[in-house]
């Protein structure tokens, strides 16, 4: 599945061990994911699973994720759930029993009516091809064929105004191509795209289902965390350079040195680290003003450190990052260039002698 | 790692095994430097001119255990706790709380649990016919079940814990998986565990490793962090995330919860980011070898799951663009992987792999496993040790780390509250039968204060904290006229020199030490011009020798101590320029330096009154060496005349595994044999305080340094005398913390505090005793465990004792937290460990040459 890059909100109906929602996660343009389950132990013991990794808080994402867990039936009409981009129904419908079967359609194309809904169920004409012939699980209601399931979509995707594709996954063996997928997928795309706020506003806080579990993410929208990731990017930028200034001094000296020395200093091409720069970052930061040393003192222009990747990405201007790095480093006499020792503490090396 | 390990690191990786590159579930043993608990202590009361670095153990978080093994495998800090030692010492068997000082009320940090008065777990061992490898089905098809469904239970794949009895002690039980097949499982009862049994605590623990996930916290090694509230350190690129150490176990009389606030330094840097500012830094000749070893041993933490890993090796000659096998057969490259796994981008494509080697955790014996790490999505937790001697830096964290008492009281307050407001904490310990109290308070004991015991003067010091104003006037006990020595300095210290002797001989004489006038040699300021200046001028007539040091790097320290220490055992005196330079502190610098002299000359400084008259006290520390692991360095240190005022070490390099020291034998011995020459009988009595025993060590401890000791003592004794032996455990850290509670605030307790009841354990004869103070932060009290004790004092005169033991440190001048005897031969160990990695030359045995 392709995610597009307008897509933030997302709700998996019957997410049970919210597996799916951990695959989801990863990606940086979901704002809001959405688990809803019948099952509240199921997600009580899975929701920490969703909380973000220890690194999140080191390396935050660009925008504000909230992961929350709904306890609650899928045939339930709940409003915060309106407006979502894509809601998955993964192995859902053959759990319901025909009145709910029959409810379904309304409230999630109906009533929730986002712009894309995926929906799996198992392939029946691929059962016989398991040991035993039976239903998949003893919770399922029915399993469909192609034709049955296809008809049922249809019938949906017409009664709602959504267009509706089919695909499936678990391609069978040789000689049994005839039977489909394993499990059979119908994704269903609203005419028209994402509804308009209307709908939204009318039957506003119905909350039936119970949250459960919420968890928000660190991310760069959250000032505190901005502030730390510029604060963080620029110290390691304003480092890396004062340490380059000085490898350049050590250089210089030795080439005026009139012993003959036989080390090499040139990197062997399998240790070159750091990121490459494309030409055109490169070209942005050649043309901004260059570190300088006054006194005792290494300054990096503002404009220099915002041209590198990492802080030009986190599209701060000048004055902002003045702002906020005010209180964590020490700023020239006129606040255009970070100020750091020349020399410090952590210079020595065991290997200076 | 060395050149074995690597290839067979390597070689691993290409042999058939599947590289598994997100490891397996579960987390690896952190053996970080951990700013936890303990304060970062940056006062200068050590070697006052020189200062290493703040010990820390490199903290033995060996704390994966869990309940998932067949056989339920025991954390080793609980195992600890089934050696009764109490039982075997007659007179503590009834009491072993003394009587002296007046009682004060305390605070803990200790909360107690409830439970029910006929409260039990019942272990269950389930059998699967046919037999199932998955565990998840395992436990779908046991909690479907509906002889179970409505229980409260816990189940590992095998062991299933329960809070009611079955009916039967055999139950058969039916079901069938989603294919149709039947399965029997078969449910016998092992065991019912009363609430103090090792395995009950164990499961306590895991319940509450639950509960603090639930409260939003991560586990990194055996503590709990807040990573959501980060503490920033922006000059030295460091977070600092606040946390918890916590733990359930049985104390005195029942099951309390203990908390302390602890912290976890991250760095907010990628190891591809420290690589390559080293790769700047460094010449390119070595920069792979110097990346080895300023990264191996250091546990980084990924960008994409909760685990952390340790640095075994780099390999180079892996990039991103390689490829690997996945655990289906597949080939990816290692960019690919990131890309579909996790959706991350590499930048560079250049960058080596980490080797990290996984400890097996069913199975100790098969090779652990490797796997590989990206080093641009790794992140450095914990310190560099050239970090850790960053006095700045280390200023900076303790800074930022440092709780007053009143500030961890409301940190543990609102975790209290956590726990007991949390829907789902409380839904899991009430299941369980389980109830959350209130912090529990006691009353402990300040036993009188001590005085000091001068030439010609007894002082009762204003505080015992610090005395150096209160002796100043004050001539010591003995000491060396000092007439032949040297001064070596660089020329640029050369001006300093004149205003610091005058101050050195002025102090001097106060005290009562006569300091001649030296020779003084200008050197060059490099290290080899130092040494070779030694080698030059130092003739066995020389008493002492004085370095001034352009800087604190080690080389200059280390070359100096290994010579003088093995090759030429001279005492020697290492100050830096800097310290020179302050001015306006000139007397308290030079009255430091100048007993400092005294001591390594041989001469005792003051002492406290000791009424057993005829006693031996030894201290005996242990760490690992700092150039090889596999190391230990073992540190004795006993005192040889009644006043306690000398000593005599002994310190050996032992290659071992296990932390248990070998030499004891021949070194009470020794001490013994120094003891007659010097009083021509042997001590009645001698009491060992064995410092740095790790957790699950206190049984070699028992069985195996226990009977060396005695050993020496029975074929050193004669029929006319024999000495008694007493063997007590110290330990800095332990989880009670003790507050004094007053109308407005919360405080440290008063020096001399003695607690001897309800935070101890019942099989032991132990008691926490607080001896230092601090200015701004809590003090944590000191624990000691008399394990061994034929000189049968009074639990109160064992307390007196020890707390007498603390006042006579020459180092310092106050008391401190161990008794002097452990301090003297952890600071021994240290020099050796650190600087001299041999024995050091037996002629300075009799003098205090490691201060």
């Amino acid at each position: 599945m392709e995610l597009e890059e307008e897509i933030i909100q997302i709700a998996d109906l019957g997410c049970g061990d919210t597996k799916l929602l951990k695959l989801l996660k990863i990606y940086p343009c979901i704002q809001l994911l959405v688990g809803v389950d019948i099952n509240e132990e199921k997600l009580h013991s899975n929701g920490h699973h969703l909380s973000p990794y220890l690194g999140e808080f080191v390396k935050p994402r660009d925008l504000d994720l909230t992961i929350i867990l709904y306890h609650g039936s899928v045939v339930e009409r709940d409003s915060r759930l309106l407006g979502f981009d894509l809601i998955t129904c993964i192995e859902l419908i053959e759990h319901l029993d025909s009145d709910d079967l029959a409810r379904f359609p309304e409230v999630v194309f109906g009533y929730l009516s986002p712009a894309m809904v995926v929906i799996s169920t198992p392939n029946s004409e691929f059962n016989p091809l398991f040991p035993t012939v039976a239903l998949r699980d003893a919770d399922h209601k029915f399993e469909w064929s192609r034709m049955e399931f296809q008809t049922w979509a249809s019938q949906v995707a017409k009664c709602y105004n959504y267009c509706v594709e089919f695909t499936g996954v678990g391609t069978p063996p040789a000689g049994a191509e005839h039977v489909g997928y394993c499990t059979q997928i119908g994704v269903f795309t609203k005419i028209g795209g994402k509804a308009a706020g209307s709908c939204v506003s009318e039957d506003h806080d119905q909350h039936v289902y119970k949250a459960v579990y919420m968890t928000s993410y660190p991310s760069l929208q959250q000032e505190k965390v901005l502030k730390f990731v510029l604060v963080g990017e620029l110290l390691i930028q304003v480092e890396h350079l004062r340490l380059r200034h000085h490898r350049m001094l050590r250089e210089r000296k030795r080439e005026s040195d009139p012993k003959p020395r036989d080390t090499d200093f040139s990197l062997g091409p399998d240790l070159l680290l750091g990121a490459v720069f494309t030409e055109a970052e490169k070209a942005r930061i050649e043309n901004s003003p260059e570190p300088f040393c006054e006194g005792d003192k290494f300054c990096v222009p503002l404009q220099r450190l915002l041209a590198y990747p990492k802080l030009h990405r986190l599209r701060v201007d000048e004055e902002r990052m003045r702002a906020l790095i005010a209180d964590s480093v020490c700023l020239s006499s006129d606040s255009s260039a970070v100020m750091v020792d020349l020399y410090n503490s952590l210079d020595y090396w065991p290997e200076d002698s | 790692m060395s050149g074995r390990a690597r290839t067979r690191a390597r070689g691993m990786l290409r042999g058939s095994r599947a590289l598994e590159v997100r490891g397996s579930p579960g987390y690896l043993a952190a053996t970080s430097v951990d700013l936890g608990n303990s304060e970062v202590s940056l006062s200068s009361r050590t070697d006052s001119v020189w200062q290493p670095s703040d010990e820390h153990d490199a903290a033995s978080g060996d704390g994966e255990h869990t309940l998932m093994e067949r056989r339920v495998r025991i954390r080793q800090d609980l195992m600890d706790l089934g050696i009764c030692t109490r039982e075997r010492l007659a007179h503590v068997k009834d009491c072993k709380t003394g009587s002296s000082g007046l009682p004060v009320k305390l605070v803990t940090n200790l909360f107690s649990l409830d439970l029910p008065q006929d409260w039990q777990l019942y272990q269950y061992h389930v059998v699967y016919s046919p037999d199932l490898p998955s565990k998840r089905l395992r436990t779908a098809l046991l909690y479907g079940h509906s002889e179970l469904s409505d229980r409260t239970k816990a189940f590992d794949g095998a062991i299933l814990f329960l809070s009611q009895k079955l009916d039967q002690k055999v139950t058969e039980l039916t079901s069938e998986t989603q294919r149709g097949e039947t399965v029997r499982m078969t449910v016998t009862l092992t065991n019912k565990l009363v609430s103090s049994s090792p395995v009950c605590i164990q499961f306590f623990n895991i319940i509450f490793k639950k509960i603090l996930k639930k409260l939003s916290m991560y586990q990194i090694g055996r503590n709990f962090y807040k990573p959501s509230e980060p503490v920033e350190i922006p000059q030295y690129k460091l977070s600092v995330w606040p946390g918890f150490a916590v733990s359930v176990s049985h104390f005195e009389s029942k099951l309390l919860f203990g908390a302390d606030v602890s912290y976890k330094v991250l760095r907010n840097e990628t190891v591809l980011e420290f690589m390559t500012d080293l790769c700047v830094r460094t010449d390119t000749s070595c920069f792979p070898q110097t990346c080895e070893t300023q990264l191996v041993g250091l546990i980084v933490l990924t960008r994409y799951n909760n685990k952390t890993y340790r640095i075994d090796d780099i390999d180079w000659s892996v990039k991103p663009t390689h490829t690997f096998q996945k655990r289906d057969g597949s080939e990816i490259t290692y960019t690919d992987y990131y890309k579909q796994q996790y959706d991350i981008t590499l930048s560079d494509l250049n960058q080596p792999v980490l080797v990290s080697l996984l400890k097996r955790k069913r199975n100790a014996s098969m090779e652990p496993q490797a796997v590989h790490l990206i080093p641009e999505l790794c992140f450095l937790t914990g310190l560099t040790s050239q970090a850790t001697s960053d006095f700045h830096l280390m200023k900076a964290v303790a800074e930022e780390t440092r709780l007053s008492p009143l500030g961890r009281q409301q940190r543990l307050a609102r975790l209290a509250d956590d726990i007991q407001r949390n829907q789902v904490a409380r839904f899991e310990l009430e299941t369980w039968g389980l109830h959350f109290g209130s912090q529990m308070s006691l009353t402990g004991r300040v036993v009188p204060s001590e005085k000091l015991i001068m030439q010609d003067h007894i002082c009762q010091p204003a505080s015992a904290a610090d005395w150096s104003k209160d002796i100043r006037a004050c001539k010591v006990l003995s000491s060396q006229s000092l007439t032949t020595w040297l001064i070596l300095c660089s020329s640029r210290a050369e001006n300093r020199i004149e205003g610091f002797l005058s101050c050195l001989r002025r102090v001097g004489s106060t005290m009562g030490f006569n300091v001649g006038y030296p020779k003084i040699i200008k050197v060059q300021e490099n290290p080899a011009s130092f040494l070779r200046a030694i080698q030059q001028h130092v003739d066995p007539d020389v008493q002492l020798v004085m370095c001034i040091l352009p800087s604190n790097q080690k080389n200059y320290y280390d070359s100096i101590k290994k010579y003088l220490n093995l090759d030429c055992p001279v005492p020697s005196q290492c100050v830096l320029t800097r310290t020179l330079n302050k001015q306006g502190m000139m007397m308290s610098v030079a009255t430091k330096i100048a007993m400092q002299m005294t001591c390594k000359l041989g001469g005792e400084l003051w002492t406290v009154e000791i009424p057993l008259k005829s006693l031996m006290v030894v201290g005996i520390s242990i760490c690992k060496d700092a150039l090889s692991k596999d190391t230990l360095v073992v540190g004795f240190v006993a005192s040889v005349n009644p006043r306690i005022t000398r000593w005599f070490s002994r310190c050996i390099l032992q290659r071992t595994t296990a932390e248990v020291a070998d030499c004891l034998k021949v070194f009470l011995t020794g001490a013994l044999n120094k003891w007659y020459k010097l009083n021509h009988d042997l001590p009645a009595r001698i009491i060992v305080y064995r410092d740095g025993v790790g957790d699950g060590q206190l049984k070699a401890v028992v069985d195996y340094e226990v009977p060396q000791l005695l050993s020496s003592v029975a074929e050193s004794s004669s029929d006319s005398s024999s000495c008694r032996l007493s063997v007590v455990v110290v330990r800095k850290r332990c989880t009670p913390r003790f507050f004094v509670e007053t109308s407005k605030t919360v405080q440290n307790p008063p020096l001399g505090t003695v607690v001897d009841s309800e935070a101890t354990r019942p099989a032991w004869y132990d008691f926490y005793l607080i001896s230092q103070t601090t200015s701004q932060g809590t003090v944590s009290p000191t624990y000691y465990n008399v394990i061994y004790d034929d000189n049968v004092l009074k639990p109160d005169h064992m307390q007196r004792l020890t707390f007498k033991l603390c006042h006579l440190y020459y180092n310092w001048q106050g008391l401190i937290s161990i008794p002097a005897p452990c301090q003297y031969a952890h600071k021994l160990t240290f020099l050796v460990a650190q600087s001299i990695h041999k024995e050091p030359s037996l002629e300075l045995a009799n003098h205090l040459f490691y201060l």
